[in-house]
């Protein structure tokens, strides 16, 4: 159809409309029709387009009762977004535009990093061998090895 | 003076960084013999590095919590609020921290209990009634 014009209106879901009427539509929380057909026509996944949903993965605890609802989801018909299939790319920072690295973000590459130099260790821990001879007996809950003390309590 | 404050710091760091590990290893043990697998010394050795790390995170927003509420002092709610995202995790904290309260109101308790003389309060005036308002307030 009016396929010329695509282009500029991709932008103009987003930018600042100037012309009065749009403006007007646009004061609503919802898209107004103008916004809503280029919405449906340019980014609406549709069946046709055979692409799947993109979805984030739910939050579930392994350790505790999971209160969050399970939304039910054709597996089939969705992507589900992965944070781990890329991980040997995430020793490194990620360029940025805006918003810079967190410390938490910059504590994730360095975890990462460290988990790929003991990636081919054999047996002996490099970190294990450093760290122990700092470790003083009063700073931990001491238990004898190997019996199994329940740390669980009252649940 | 500056590289040996570096030195001592390093080694104050190192020695937490052993005492996180020496616990991690002993919390995966139960998960390994709960679940019947194995961690890897390697293994270990990440879950604790990423513990320690992310005990700055936590320290971090414990301090920003309180200051936000106008506060010096980290209380459990602060503790909460790490947990708010979640509420799973946000639910199994608040009932900690209401079973760590009980069980501190019952000892309070007994030692009420004790006919001990009331030491000289902090404020200097009314002691009696302050310290029995302070408990009713709790309870």
């Amino acid at each position: 159809e009016r396929r010329s014009g695509s282009l500029q209106r991709k932008s103009a879901l987003f930018s600042c409309v100037t012309d009065q009427k749009q403006i007007h539509c646009h004061e609503n929380w919802s898209l107004s029709p103008e916004e809503f057909e280029i919405w449906d026509r340019l980014y609406r996944i549709k069946e046709s387009d055979g692409i799947k949903e993109p979805v984030l993965p739910q939050s579930r605890f392994e350790t505790l009762e999971n209160l969050e609802e399970v939304s039910k989801r054709e597996e089939e018909a969705t992507h589900e977004l992965s944070l781990s299939e890329w991980r040997i790319w995430q020793n490194r920072a990620f360029p940025t535009a805006m918003v810079d690295h967190s410390d938490r973000c910059y504590h994730f590459i360095s975890v990462m990093e460290m988990i790929e130099l003991m990636r081919d260790e054999q047996g002996d821990c490099s970190y294990e061998l450093e760290i122990q001879p700092h470790l003083r007996i009063e700073d931990v809950n001491v238990r004898r090895n190997k019996s199994h003390l329940s740390t669980t309590t009252s649940t | 003076m500056e590289a040996a404050e570096g030195e001592e710091r390093l080694l104050l760091t190192q020695r937490l960084k052993a005492a996180v590990h020496y616990t991690v290893g002993c919390l995966c043990q139960d998960v390994a013999e709960d679940q019947d697998v194995e961690f890897s010394k390697q293994t270990v050795a990440a879950i604790s590095e990423i513990t320690f790390r992310q005990c700055e995170n936590f320290a971090k927003d414990l301090e920003m919590f309180a200051r936000h509420a106008k506060r010096t002092t980290v209380t459990t709610e602060d503790v909460k609020l790490l947990a708010r995202r979640s509420s799973s995790l946000l639910k199994y904290i608040t009932q900690k921290s209401e079973e760590i309260t009980s069980s501190h109101m019952e000892q309070k308790e007994k030692k009420k209990k004790k006919p001990t003389v009331v030491k000289g309060g902090r404020t200097g005036k009314e002691e009696a009634p302050v310290s029995e308002s302070e408990d009713s307030n709790m309870t």
